[in-house]
């Protein structure tokens, strides 16, 4: 009980659960208008890649944010037009992504910075302290030097849910990730809004991989995201295709990653302990939180009747 | 609808799989890059180096095994060459290739390519091999370096549990607990701990030492977490043995202002006011006194132990925090270890 009750615990948690819940959420946009994503861990490799490298040579932490992000959107571009303009099979396009962007990194990493790493002088977002928060003993000592991309996906979460479920742009994506054929009848343009669902799907999983390497540390490795993108895919299946239910699944995984790490040294083995978050993620999958029905078109490529 | 959600989750686990494969997935397609030092030396000897799966960016024994072997061919006018291996699989054709094209002495860098060195040697008996931490006896063509990294983990356990026992060392609380952020559970990672257990034990007996692992030698994110934990415990000194992933544990080292203590590699040079010290792996040395060995037609078959006194391991220079008193103490330490008056063991006690 002494470690349920340790702030650092549920600290962790939290931190632990933003580079599930980004990507998680931007699964959720792709999969809602009808496109399966499983490139999120090669997208995030390539934010967590490219928001080092430009903060590191603009100096400017917030520079490199922008650039992962805008890296994301080219490469979640890229698997889109696949995907959408060319009908071909969305997971394994998906894996495609996620191979070339791991051999990609690695191969810029050592061209760029060389077999040391990146420099250690790389600037870092960040961290966040609100001023009266922090006098709250518990609450204070969990939420003290989180990065601001904590918030951020906070922010985001619930404005996620506001826009796939309270306004018209969202009722659009969902429909012609339902019913293509309906929403292609009544004059949405089902590839418009594809492009744009699986867009902001690589903005978040590039968001998610620059909390990797600039908001909570300043530097990358080779692999660094650590099948983190495969357990943001189950957080999203968990949690039902909804902000929310991303959101509550990336915490839960959150927190037994944190668990795994606080129980360590009390007499169970580290090798069991670790694989608590993966034990989880099978669970999940089975359907423990009940049935999970995804989209109804999702992964079908939608041919236009023109 | 059923199966979208089974076939999305065989994918999620088909790509588990596949980046458990790609982990080790390095540079380029394993093209060797054959390179002579320009001028003079020794071009016709020639030197091969096969990584295993961690790749030449490890920041651990594969990068230093790389360090040796270029000041090597600087120094001797050697022709060298080194591959990545990206999967286990790799390692027979990788060291084949090498023997195949005659090179002298081809080095297999990890205790991993134990089974493919020595099907490989048999085979070419005239092609020497060094196998770095790993044990291979009765192959004459092979020899094994073998290090005694438990008596460098004695010496920053000293130094750490003097550091504790020390009063007024800005950043240090009255807790009297140490950390360490291993990577896996392996025994090239518990000989370190083992030393460092012992050595606090020495100089510190009341001291906690709080040890946890990572699971994993590239995932920094997970090293912060584990050290941001261990500092929450009260640890102030983190020894980290954890690769990669112990960039990360000195990176919450810094943001929390409490000291980390490098492995392998001088690592000062990632946070020069946390980093106090760190323990040395000397696998450059090694690696450059083999191939020297293998020149001057001195190359010895069967282990070879690297440890305090030839130098094979070692403490890296203390950064200012350290005070005069206690770098002489651990000395005293060291001297007392090469002289086999305390003997360091490589196994944790439970």
């Amino acid at each position: 009980m002494s470690v349920l009750a340790s702030p650092q615990l549920w600290a962790s948690t939290l931190a632990m659960a933003v580079p599930l819940a980004l990507p998680a959420l931007g699964g959720t946009f792709s999969e809602r208008t009808g496109v399966v994503n499983i490139a999120m861990e090669g997208i995030m490799l390539v934010g967590a890649f490219f928001a080092v490298t430009f903060a590191y040579y603009t100096g400017s932490a917030w520079l490199g944010l922008l650039i992962a992000l805008v890296m994301g959107a080219i490469v979640a571009a890229i698997f889109a037009w696949a995907a959408i303009r060319l009908a071909a099979d969305q997971v394994v396009l998906g894996m495609a992504v996620n191979i070339f962007a791991a051999g990609l990194t690695a191969f810029l990493l050592d061209t760029i910075f060389g077999y040391t790493g990146t420099p250690p002088n790389t600037p870092q977002l960040p961290s966040v302290d609100i001023p009266f928060l922090d006098h709250i003993p518990f609450i204070g000592a969990i939420l003290s030097h989180q990065s601001i991309l904590l918030y951020v996906m906070l922010v985001l979460v619930v404005l996620s849910h506001w826009f796939l479920f309270h306004t018209k742009l969202g009722l659009r994506m969902r429909a012609v990730g339902e019913n293509p054929l309906a929403a292609d009848t009544v004059g949405l343009n089902v590839w418009r809004l594809r492009y744009l669902g699986v867009i902001i799907g690589g903005v978040l999983s590039a968001l998610g991989g620059a909390y990797l390497s600039i908001g909570i540390l300043h530097s990358f490795d080779v692999g660094m995201t650590g099948g983190r993108g495969y357990i943001a895919l189950a957080a999203m299946i968990f949690g039902k295709w909804t902000p929310f239910g991303a959101f509550g699944a990336s915490l839960l995984f959150g927190f037994a990653n944190a668990l795994a790490i606080a129980l360590q040294g009390h007499g169970v083995s580290p090798n069991l302990l670790q694989m608590l978050p993966y034990a989880l993620t099978i669970l999940a999958l089975c359907g423990l939180v009940g049935r999970s029905t995804p989209p109804a078109a999702d992964g079908i490529p939608y041919e236009p009747r023109r | 609808m059923k199966w979208k959600v089974w076939s999305t989750a065989a994918a999620a686990v088909l790509g588990m799989s596949a980046l458990a494969a790609g982990c080790g997935a390095g540079t380029g397609a394993g093209a060797a890059n054959n390179t002579t030092a320009a001028g003079g030396g020794h071009p016709d000897f020639k030197v091969a180096l096969v990584t295993d799966t961690g790749g030449l960016n490890d920041h651990g024994f594969n990068y230093l095994s790389s360090v040796g072997l270029d000041r090597a061919k600087k120094d001797f006018g050697i022709t060298t060459a080194v591959t990545e291996s990206h999967a286990q699989s790799d390692y027979v054709p990788n060291l084949t290739r090498f023997a195949q094209q005659g090179y002298n002495l081809v080095i297999a860098v990890g205790f991993l390519m134990d089974s493919a060195v020595k099907q490989v040697a048999k085979q070419y008996p005239n092609t020497k091999f060094l196998i770095i931490d790993d044990d291979i006896e009765g192959q004459p063509n092979v020899t094994s370096a073998l290090f005694k990294t438990e008596q460098c983990g004695y010496l920053v356990g000293a130094l750490a549990g003097l550091m504790e026992q020390q009063k007024g060392i800005q950043g240090l609380n009255d807790k009297n607990v140490l950390g360490v952020v291993g990577g896996m559970q392996i025994p090239p990672v518990d000989s370190y701990i083992a030393g460092f257990v012992q050595g606090v034990k020495k100089t510190d007996p009341n001291a906690t030492v709080e040890i946890k692992y990572a699971g994993s030698f590239n995932d920094q994110a997970q090293g912060q977490q584990v050290a941001q934990q261990e500092i929450a415990d009260g640890a102030d000194i983190i020894f980290q043995v954890a690769g990669g992933t112990g960039l990360g544990v000195i990176n919450a080292c810094k943001n929390a202002g409490v000291y980390a203590i490098g492995v392998d590699a001088d690592q000062n040079y990632v946070a020069p006011q946390t980093v106090i010290t760190s323990a040395l792996k000397g696998v450059d040395t090694a690696t450059y006194d083999v191939i020297k060995q293998a020149l001057n037609n001195q190359f010895k078959s069967g282990a070879q132990y690297f440890d305090l006194a030839n130098n094979g391991v070692g403490i890296a220079p203390t950064n200012s925090v350290v005070p005069k008193s206690i770098v002489d103490q651990v000395n005293q330490l060291a001297d007392q270890i090469k002289s086999g008056q305390i003997q360091v063991s490589a196994t944790l006690s439970k």
